[in-house]
């Protein structure tokens, strides 16, 4: 059979080409790619070098030169200065051709590279349209670029915080671009216009104005009874922008030179008879695209998902000796390069690690500390001398903990910090250590539930890298706080995420003793197995049970199942005293034993619904056989499911995820459950106390909401899909109409598109169920909230501590908190974040959702209701205050 | 956006003997892929643990989420020999974990991940001779995670080792013996009749249709082989 050999040979062949392809080089790519790695050993060196190999490159192509530099200075921040030490080098005339009275290279690279900035700015691609404008500034110091032209270029994006209705995303972005072009090229246009400076800077601190509250409800520290912005350990970072342009300016921009390299600096004069300034040309910023625009439903008007609309601050872990103040101009250089690699080189972290290692290379000489045992010949700069590794974990964890959430995926931050202790585990290791340390220590100073909750995760996942070792003694002394203080959840919750990457065993051996034990309630005396509560003789449904869980085990058909369920209640309603709820036991023993058979493996579970989905239908809708909605039932199954995993909540959120994924339960159940049961599963007895939320809960009611906005999402796409199929159909049915009948009139023929499709009316219907869902989705949650926050006497079981946890009093007096105040503490925090989180899904249903969960505060002065009016109005955008 | 170096999300030059797509098939086909092979696994760890990592690539609220893993089994045994396949709903989530899992540890061993054509029935088992997966035939050091060098293990999985021994004795093969793992959300036709067979919904008919339209296909490139 030549099977085998036939697919051997392919590969071979396919490999071979591979090669080939990949190992041919055109002059062209060959000058690009020597462009490009500008600097691999010493960039200053290599320029005179580089500048001749591009002269004297024939034939001259100009788009080849400045599409090297685009992509350069676009995906290499870290050298942009000495692109424009390049650029200014290659307006020097060139040996070969100096009688030519052309232009130089220089000048029509720079010519051609100016059409790319522009592509960038067309395509709103602002972090390449920022880096581009570095360029331009570096080049106005190089007397390249004219300070006139520059100066209104900045003022092209500072006009942009004057639109109506700005964005604070956009806003943002547009103040970053303005104000790294003016750092860098303040030298030179100081001199020229102060009042033009003066002005750029006045422009964003305008704006930054405007967004004191929306910082309030993204600090990283909370502090909900104060209104301040500023906090301890960190900054926001439109702020140090404006602290380090404030310092720039004060001192007429000469600390520029000690913030930015300017390798063009030490070049010999330009002869200035010969060449004249470039004038940038005049731009103008174009208005935001809106996403999936024009889908109507028939509810309200739609939510447009956009992220990123708030302040951003950074936390600090290390003194302004170890790691550099971003309220400097030197300390913003470092943040800004650091975080721009950090975001162009998620597509590979470990290139990205060795990065940030080499990044003191592009810095300037002195700015940090050489590697221990390195050979230095630098003075260290005074007032740097900082720390690589701890400036790199710092910054990389304050980009991870950016609320409400950061701009890649954790897990991205996580793995970058693996590859850097890879590269150099005995630099980076203790920067580690120490982070984790610091970040501890925050827990009792109000950080942010949502940072701690990440916080965890990425201690877990980095554990679980490193063989989990960790010196959990120093912390033993903090088990005599009160078990729901942040850093006793914080320590539970990081050994929970190690076991499930993990198994117990192996965490519970790298606990000290004091931890092991089951007082402590730090971990779980048992592996998290499953518990099937009529697996015990003496539990009265023993044999019911028995009866059930066998015929699931012979795989009995679904019918079969049912009708044996019906024998079931028939015998229990006539042999039980009356008052016991039939259906409900019944639910909770098929539910049970279906989750048992399905109990040895997730694919086990999968398996188990996939063959018994008519069965968990028929107990989803009670055996009614109207529309289904048996909101009881639905509920039972929840608590059935979550009191069968109650020792392993990964499962828990599994089965609740499975269960919406195949239609048993929507997402408005898990929610509307979760506020009522939640605090109740996997707790030790200990903990179960008043309503409120806690991480684990939290993690169920995002999945919830998550699911809910995910389906809106596929279900708008679809409509959208169909929709331009549809036009698409159209125009061609039209064209080819007019084709075939060229004289008659084109609009008789209009009548044959297709009006009815099948497909995307279900497609229509479909998005309007799920946005009638993911409404109540987001509707049960807010009245989830507010009856937790501030609760009425007749709800049932409330915080009392909901109110008074919110006092600056009661806050600093946090020592004596027991578990119900540092619960309702944390359940403010989750409503923080909901809010936060969710405000782009919220907006769309603001005013309905105002009305239903606020209404009945109308001239309320509860201090709790005022507070969640205040976030809510805060997160929709709404608050004027 | 990476022309400075490369990302890590590539697809590897590996090619399934079995498959019958040719390459620039396979291309199209992984540019599109949602599915990811997962290599170097300890013999003991569980589908729960990768849940637990590659849920941290997922975006459910892009509509998308772990669709279901399968365990690779050792065709003789019904133990797991290293190997799996996790499914997600979206082809962003697959690539995610390309850069930002594959790579690290999982159970204290570095794992791999290469996006994958997709799960086709039998491809849970090992190729391998002795029905675990190829490598394991040639492989000379010893590796207590992947059965050490023969049935030595290390005392402290022991434990382990009885319950995995177990857990998938039940494997089944042949066509639905894998679990899909849910689908996309569709709408309930009204009322649910347990004796009655459940409406089809006009999307699963086109749905089947389009299977049934490729299950041919596939037919037709088989005969053409033949």
């Amino acid at each position: 059979m030549s099977y085998g050999r036939g697919g051997y040979r392919r590969r071979h062949r396919d490999d071979y080409d591979d090669r080939r392809r990949e190992s041919y080089e055109t002059p062209e790519q060959k000058l690009r790619t020597a462009i490009i790695k500008l600097g691999e050993v010493d960039a200053v060196e290599e320029l005179p070098r580089l500048q001749k190999q591009i002269q004297e490159h024939v034939p001259l192509n100009v788009a080849n030169i400045s599409e090297a530099f685009r992509i350069a200075v676009t995906e290499q921040p870290y050298k942009i200065p000495y692109y424009a030490a390049l650029i200014r080098l290659l307006h020097e005339p060139s040996e070969a051709a100096q009688d030519s009275h052309g232009p130089s290279i220089g000048r029509l690279v720079l010519e051609d590279f100016w059409k790319g900035f522009q592509a960038y700015l067309d395509k709103l691609a602002w972090r390449e349209t920022r880096l581009c404008i570095q360029l331009f500034a570096h080049l106005t110091v190089a007397h390249i670029v004219s300070p006139d032209s520059m100066l209104s270029l900045l003022q092209s994006f500072t006009a942009v915080l004057d639109e109506f209705g700005v964005s604070h995303g956009r806003a943002k972005r547009a103040a970053l671009c303005a104000a790294e072009g003016l750092m860098i090229s303040g030298p030179s246009l100081k001199p020229h216009s102060g009042t033009g400076v003066t002005d750029v800077i006045n422009a964003i601190q305008a704006f930054n104005d405007t967004a004191t509250t929306s910082k309030w409800l993204v600090r990283p520290m909370i502090r909900v009874y104060s209104e301040a912005v500023t906090i301890e350990n960190g900054d926001e970072l439109l702020d140090t922008v404006l602290y380090a342009l404030k310092t720039l300016n004060d001192s007429d921009f000469s600390q520029t030179t000690d913030s930015f390299p300017q390798p063009y600096t030490n070049l010999p004069e330009l002869d200035i008879s010969t060449i004249s300034h470039f004038d940038l040309p005049s731009v103008l910023v174009p208005p935001e695209v809106i996403e999936l625009e024009g889908l109507s439903t028939e509810t309200e008007e739609e939510a447009q998902v956009k992220k990123e609309e708030w302040p951003e601050y950074y936390l600090r872990l290390f003194d302004n000796e170890i790691s550099p103040d971003p309220n400097t101009p030197a300390g913003y250089a470092v943040r800004t390069a650091l975080l721009d690699t950090i975001a162009i080189f998620e597509v590979n972290r470990k290139e990205c690690a060795r990065l940030l290692l080499e990044y003191p290379k592009w810095n300037l000489p002195g700015a940090f500390k050489p590697k221990p045992g390195a050979p230095s010949d630098v003075e260290p700069a005074p007032g740097k001398d900082w720390q690589l590794e701890s400036t790199l974990i710092e910054t990389i964890l304050g980009a991870l903990l950016i609320l409400p959430e950061s701009s890649h995926k954790s897990i991205y931050y996580m793995s970058l910090i693996t590859e850097l202790c890879k590269l150099s585990p005995s630099t980076v290791g203790p920067a580690v250590g120490k982070s984790i340390r610091k970040l501890y220590s925050f827990l009792s100073e109000g950080l942010d539930v949502e940072g701690a909750r990440r916080f965890a995760e990425w201690f877990a996942v980095h554990m679980s890298n490193f063989g989990f070792q960790w010196v959990w003694k120093e912390w033993v002394p903090d088990l005599a706080l009160a078990v729901q203080h942040p850093r006793r959840t914080f320590i539970r919750r990081a050994v929970e995420l190690e076991i499930r990457l993990s198994y117990h065993d192996r965490i519970l051996k790298t606990l000290p003793e004091p931890m092991q034990s089951p007082d402590a309630l730090t971990i779980s005396e048992q592996a998290p197995g499953p518990d099937f509560e009529y697996d015990d003789p003496t539990n009265p449904h023993h044999d019911a049970a028995q009866s059930v869980l066998n015929l699931l085990r012979g795989r009995a058909k679904a019918e079969d199942v049912i009708s044996h369920l019906d024998t079931l209640k028939t015998t229990l309603e006539t042999s039980e005293e009356g008052h016991l709820n039939v259906d409900a036991i019944v639910r909770s023993i098929a539910v049970q034993s279906l989750l048992h058979i399905g109990s040895r493996s997730f694919s086990h579970l999968l398996n188990a619904i996939e063959r018994y989905l008519p069965l968990l239908r028929n107990i989803a809708s009670d055996g009614a056989t109207g529309a289904g909605l048996n909101l009881e039932a639905r509920a039972g199954i929840l608590t059935a499911a979550a009191s069968f995993w109650k020792n392993n909540r990964q499962m828990v959120g599994i089965v609740f995820d499975k269960l919406m994924q195949y239609q048993i339960v929507d997402p408005s159940d898990v929610v509307g459950w979760t506020f009522v049961n939640g605090s109740g599963i996997g707790q030790p007895r200990e903990l179960v106390g008043p309503l409120s939320l806690n991480a684990f809960e939290w993690d169920l009611m995002r999945g919830a909401l998550d699911k809910a906005n995910g389906r809106v999402m596929i279900a708008k796409r679809k409509v959208a899909a169909l929709r331009k199929e549809e036009d698409d159909t159209r125009a061609q049915a039209k064209a080819r109409a007019n084709e075939d009948t060229m004289e008659v009139d084109a609009d008789t023929k209009q009548e044959e598109a297709p009006v009815d499709n099948p497909a995307m009316t279900t497609a229509i219907k479909a998005l309007n169920s799920l946005t009638r869902e993911q409404k109540a989705a987001l509707s049960r949650t807010l009245e989830g909230f507010v009856s937790c926050l501030a609760a009425s006497a007749t709800d049932l079981n409330p915080n009392p501590h909901s109110r008074m946890v919110i006092t600056e009093q009661a806050w600093h007096d946090r020592a004596n908190w027991g578990n119900d105040e540092w619960n309702a503490w944390e359940t403010w925090g989750w409503y923080r974040q909901f809010c936060r989180a969710y405000s782009p899904y919220l907006r769309t249903y603001a005013t309905t959702l105002y009305t239903v969960s606020f209404a009945r505060f109308e001239g309320s002065t509860d201090p709790a209701a005022e507070l969640l009016k205040k976030i809510w109005n805060v997160a929709i955008g709404q608050d004027t205050s | 956006m990476a022309h400075v170096v490369t990302p890590l999300d590539q697809p590897s030059n590996y090619k399934d003997s079995q498959t019958r797509v040719d390459r620039q098939k396979q291309t199209e086909l992984l540019a599109k892929s949602t599915t990811l092979y997962i290599g170097n696994l300890s013999f003991y760890t569980t589908e729960e643990q990768i849940y637990e990592l590659f849920s941290k690539c997922a975006s459910p609220e892009d509509g998308g989420g772990i669709k279901r893993i399968i365990m690779g089994l050792d065709r003789n045994t019904r133990t797991p020999c290293g190997f799996c396949f996790v499914e997600y709903y979206t082809h962003a989530e697959a690539l995610a974990s390309m850069r930002y899992v594959s790579g690290t540890k999982l159970d204290e061993r570095i794992i791999r991940c290469d996006l994958d054509l997709g799960y086709k029935e039998g491809r849970q088992f090992g190729r391998g001779k002795s029905g675990g997966q190829v490598r394991d035939e040639h492989r000379q050091d010893y590796d207590p995670g992947r059965g050490g060098w023969g049935a030595q293990a290390q005392r402290m999985e022991v434990e382990r080792r009885r319950e995995v021994e177990e857990r998938y004795a039940d494997a089944q093969e042949g066509p639905g013996a894998v679990a899909g793992g849910g689908e996309e959300w569709k709408e309930v036709p009204g009322a649910v009749l347990e004796t009655k067979k459940r409406a089809r919904s006009p999307e699963e008919e086109a749905e089947s249709a389009r299977t049934a339209q490729r299950t041919r296909l596939e037919e037709e490139v088989e005969a053409e082989r033949m």
